[in-house]
C-alpha cells in the first residue's frame, strides 16, 4: 500500500535529483503490480515497513508493536490520507491561482498566503478612481474592493466611518478590483460608475453592498432595476454601452501590478493592508498617521 | 585468537561501519589483502608470462607465488590449482568438462547452493547427465546409511559441500569420498564455505576437485580458485580457452597446455591472485585451528542467544559441535527480510535474509519462504552477539 505514497514522493523528489529515481523506479512497479492484483516483488513496501517499525521502536517499543500487527490497515489508511491530502492540496492550488485563495471565494487562513505578503505589494501609482475626502490632503488612502465580494462589503461601515470621521484630512480613492470567481462583479463596476457618472455613485453603491447576493444572480436587470429605483437618468444606455469596462479593465490591470491577491486591499499612505480585517487595520494606521488614537 | 585485535585491521569495523554478521556472503578485507593488491598495481601492474620485460617477470612472480601460497593454504601443488573468478565458475568448470561417456550419474543433495545445482540441472537438461540425490535429513544432517546403497558403479561424479550456506554444517566426506573413491567416482567439492571457516587438506581429504571463493575467506572478490588432482584435471575437457592456454595453434591444430594453465584463459586477475595470497597468509598467521575454535565459541553463543529469544527457531541441528559459525532462524510472526531490515535500522546489524541461493536447501529444511542468517568470522566477538540478541529480543516482540 505505501509503495502508493512512495511513488508520489519519491517520482516528486526525482525531479530533483537522480538518486531518488531507481526508487521511483522500484515503487512504480510495485504500484504497478499492485493495480493488476499481483504482489509487489521489489521489497519496496519491506524496507518502508521495517524501515517505519524501526523507527517507532526507537521511541515505543508498545507503538512498534501495535502499529507492526495492523501494518496492513496503517499503511491503507496512510494511502487514503495521502491522496486525500493531495487532492486537497491540489485543489488549493488551482483555488489559489483563480481565487488567490486556497479555500476558494469564501476565503479564510491560507497556507500560501505565506506567499502572499502584503508587504510585497505596491501602492498604485495614479489617483485613477472613485475619488472621496479631501483631494488636496497629503495622505491618501486607496481601497481595491470588489462590490459583490462579502469582505468588501463587511469593510464598507468602517470605510464610511473614516469618511465621515477623517474626510476633510484624507484624500480616499476607491479603485474597483473586481474578482472573476464572484459572479457578476466586473458588470457591479460597471453599473456603479454609470451612477457616478450621474452623480449617484454612493447610493449605488451602498445599494449593492446591501444586497450582494440579489446582483450576484440578477445580473443586468438588478443593476437596471436599482437604477429605476434610484432615478438615474441615462443608466441603461451607459451599461448597455458598457461605457466604463475599459476604465475598470485599467483598474483590474493597475491592481494586478501592484499585486493585488485578495479584496479589499487598503493602502494607507503606502502601506498594504488585506482581507477581512483590513479595513479596521487601514483605520487604526490612518489614526495613527493622524495622531488622534 | 585475539578477535578485538584482528578487528584493527579491518578498515570497515575501524570505522564502526557494523556489526558485520554477513561473512557467508562475503567477508570483510583487512587492510594487509587491499595493500597487496595494490602493491600489484603500483610494483608490476604487467602481464605474467608472455611479455619479457622487468613488470612483466616481477608480475609472473608475484602471480606463481600466489599460486604456491593459495595451493599450500590447502595442502595441494601449486600446479593443482586453477585460479578461477569464483566457486561457481570452478563448479561450473568441474560439471561442464567432466567426462560423462561412460558413466552419467551425478550424486548431490539437496542442501546445495545454486552455484553447485544449477550446473548439473542444466547438464541433465541437455540429456549430459543423470541427476540423483543423496539423502538428507530435515534437520540438515545426512542418512548416513543409503549413502553407500546410493553411490554405485553407475556414478561419474559426487558434487557435494564441505560446508553449507544455510546450516553451516559439514558434510561426513571422509565416508562419502571413500564410498565414491569405492565405486570408480570422483569427487567434486563445493568448500565455498569451508575453506575459510575450517583447515581443509586437500590431500588427506582426498577428494578429486576443491573449489572456492577468495572473497568468502578475506580475499578480493574476482578470485577463486579449483584445486584438483592432476591427473583429474588433466582428463576435464577444455573450458574457457584463448590466450595462454595453448603450447601452439594453427588452423585446425591446437595444442593446448597442461593444466592449470590450460583452464586460465586469456588476463588473469594477477592483483585478486595476490589478494587472496594475502588472504592466505593471514588466516595461516592466525592459524585455521584457532579460526575453527573461535568460530565454535562463537557458534555456541550465537545458538544460545538465539534460542533464548521468544518465538526463535534455529534451521538444522542445534549443537555448535557440527557448525561453523553460522545460524539460519526465523521469529515467529515476523518476517525475514523485516527482521534483518529492522537489525540493520537499529542497531547496524549486516544480516542476510531470504533462501540464500538454495531454495531446495531451504525447501529441506522447513523454511521454503525463506530464513534470516547470522554468519560470523574472525573478527566477529561475543560482545556483538550480545547486541544481537538484545536487538533481536525487541523484534520478536512485534510478533508475540
Ligand atoms: C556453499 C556455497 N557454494 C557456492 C557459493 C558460490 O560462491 P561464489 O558466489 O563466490 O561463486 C556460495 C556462495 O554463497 C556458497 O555459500
Amino acid at each position: 500500500m505505501l509503495c502508493f505514497i512512495a511513488l508520489g514522493v519519491f517520482a516528486f523528489l526525482s525531479l530533483f535529483s537522480a538518486k531518488y529515481r531507481p526508487l521511483a523506479a522500484r515503487a512504480f512497479s510495485c504500484v504497478a503490480r499492485k493495480m493488476t492484483l499481483r504482489p509487489c516483488d521489489t521489497g519496496l513496501d519491506e524496507e518502508i515497513k521495517a524501515a517505519s517499525i524501526a523507527g517507532i521502536m526507537k521511541f515505543s517499543p508498545q507503538a512498534a508493536s501495535f502499529v507492526n500487527r495492523r501494518f496492513a490497515a496503517f499503511s491503507f489508511a496512510f494511502t487514503l490520507l495521502f491522496f486525500a491530502s493531495f487532492l486537497l492540496a491540489a485543489q488549493g492550488i488551482a483555488n489559489f491561482a483563480i481565487y488567490g485563495n486556497c479555500n476558494g471565494p469564501e476565503g479564510g487562513f491560507c497556507i500560501y498566503s505565506g506567499i502572499q505578503n502584503p508587504a510585497f505589494l505596491k501602492a498604485p501609482s495614479t489617483l485613477q478612481g472613485i475619488s472621496a475626502g479631501n483631494e488636496s490632503a497629503r495622505l491618501t488612502v486607496f481601497e481595491f474592493g470588489c462590490y459583490t465580494c462579502p469582505y468588501t462589503r463587511d469593510a464598507e461601515d468602517t470605510v464610511k466611518f473614516m469618511l465621515e470621521k477623517y474626510g476633510d484630512k484624507v484624500h480616499f480613492v476607491f479603485k474597483p478590483f473586481p474578482l472573476p470567481t464572484h459572479p457578476n462583479s466586473k458588470w457591479a463596476a460597471v453599473a456603479a460608475a454609470c451612477a457616478w457618472e450621474a452623480g449617484k455613485y454612493w447610493e449605488y453603491r451602498e445599494a449593492i453592498f446591501s444586497n450582494q447576493s440579489y446582483y450576484r444572480e440578477g445580473g443586468d436587470a438588478a443593476f437596471k432595476a436599482t437604477a429605476a429605483r434610484l432615478n438615474i437618468t441615462g443608466f441603461d444606455g451607459c451599461f448597455d454601452a458598457k461605457k466604463f469596462l475599459a476604465q475598470i479593465e485599467t483598474s483590474i490591470s493597475e491592481g494586478k501590478e501592484c499585486g493585488i491577491y485578495g479584496t479589499p486591499t487598503f493602502f494607507v499612505d503606502g502601506k498594504a493592508f488585506v482581507g477581512k480585517d483590513a479595513a479596521a487595520e487601514a483605520k487604526a494606521e490612518v489614526e495613527r498617521l493622524l495622531g488622534v488614537a | 585468537m585475539d578477535a578485538d585485535r584482528l578487528r584493527e585491521d579491518f578498515p570497515i569495523l575501524k570505522a564502526g561501519k557494523a556489526i558485520y554478521f554477513d561473512s557467508a556472503c562475503t567477508t570483510l578485507k583487512p587492510r594487509q589483502v587491499l595493500e597487496a593488491e595494490r602493491a600489484y598495481y603500483e610494483q608490476a601492474s604487467g602481464c605474467a608470462g608472455r611479455s619479457a620485460h622487468a613488470l612483466a617477470k616481477k608480475t609472473s612472480e608475484m602471480f606463481e607465488s600466489s599460486r604456491e601460497k593459495a595451493a599450500a593454504f590447502v595442502n595441494a601443488a601449486p600446479e593443482e590449482l586453477v585460479w578461477v573468478k569464483n566457486t561457481t565458475e570452478a563448479l561450473n568448470l568441474v560439471i561442464r568438462s567432466f567426462d560423462y561417456s561412460q558413466r552419467k550419474k551425478i550424486l548431490t543433495t539437496r542442501l546445495e547452493h545454486h552455484s553447485l545445482l544449477l550446473p548439473i540441472m542444466e547438464q541433465q537438461r541437455r540429456g549430459i547427465v543423470k541427476m540423483e540425490l543423496l539423502k538428507t535429513n530435515p534437520d540438515g544432517s545426512f542418512d548416513e546409511q543409503s549413502i553407500a546403497a546410493t553411490i554405485d558403479r553407475s556414478t561419474a561424479l559426487v558434487a557435494i559441500h564441505h560446508t553449507t550456506n544455510t546450516t553451516g554444517m559439514r558434510a561426513p566426506l571422509e565416508k562419502i569420498i571413500k564410498i565414491a573413491h569405492d565405486n570408480g567416482a570422483a569427487v567434486l567439492i563445493d568448500g565455498a564455505q569451508g575453506v575459510p571457516h575450517s583447515g581443509v587438506d586437500f590431500r588427506r581429504l582426498g577428494a578429486d576437485f576443491l573449489a572456492f571463493s577468495g572473497h568468502k575467506m578475506l580475499g578480493p572478490t574476482g578470485i577463486g580458485c579449483l584445486v584438483g588432482k592432476s591427473e583429474s584435471l588433466e582428463k576435464l575437457d577444455s573450458f574457457i580457452v584463448g590466450g595462454e592456454t595453448v603450447e601452439s595453434v594453427h588452423i585446425g591444430k591446437v595444442q593446448f597446455m597442461k593444466a592449470p594453465k590450460r583452464f586460465e584463459g586469456g588476463i588473469q586477475n594477477y592483483a585478486g591472485a595476490i589478494g587472496l595470497a594475502a588472504a592466505c597468509d593471514y588466516l595461516s598467521k592466525i592459524g585455521m585451528k584457532n579460526v575453527e575454535e573461535h568460530e565454535k565459541k562463537l557458534a555456541k553463543r550465537m545458538i544460545e542467544a538465539v534460542q533464548s529469544v521468544p518465538g526463535a527457531a534455529i534451521y538444522g541441528s542445534p549443537s555448535s559441535e557440527k557448525r561453523s559459525a553460522l545460524v539460519s532462524f526465523n521469529l515467529k510472526g515476523v518476517k525475514h527480510h523485516q527482521v534483518a531490515l529492522m537489525c540493520d535500522s537499529l542497531s547496524k546489524i549486516a544480516l542476510r535474509s531470504g533462501v540464500f541461493c538454495a531454495q531446495p536447501a531451504m525447501e529441506s529444511l522447513g523454511a521454503p519462504e525463506g530464513a534470516v542468517r547470522a554468519s560470523l568470522y574472525v573478527y566477529n566477538t561475543e560482545k556483538e552477539i550480545s547486541l544481537f540478541k538484545e536487538t533481536l529480543e525487541k523484534i520478536a516482540k512485534l510478533g508475540n
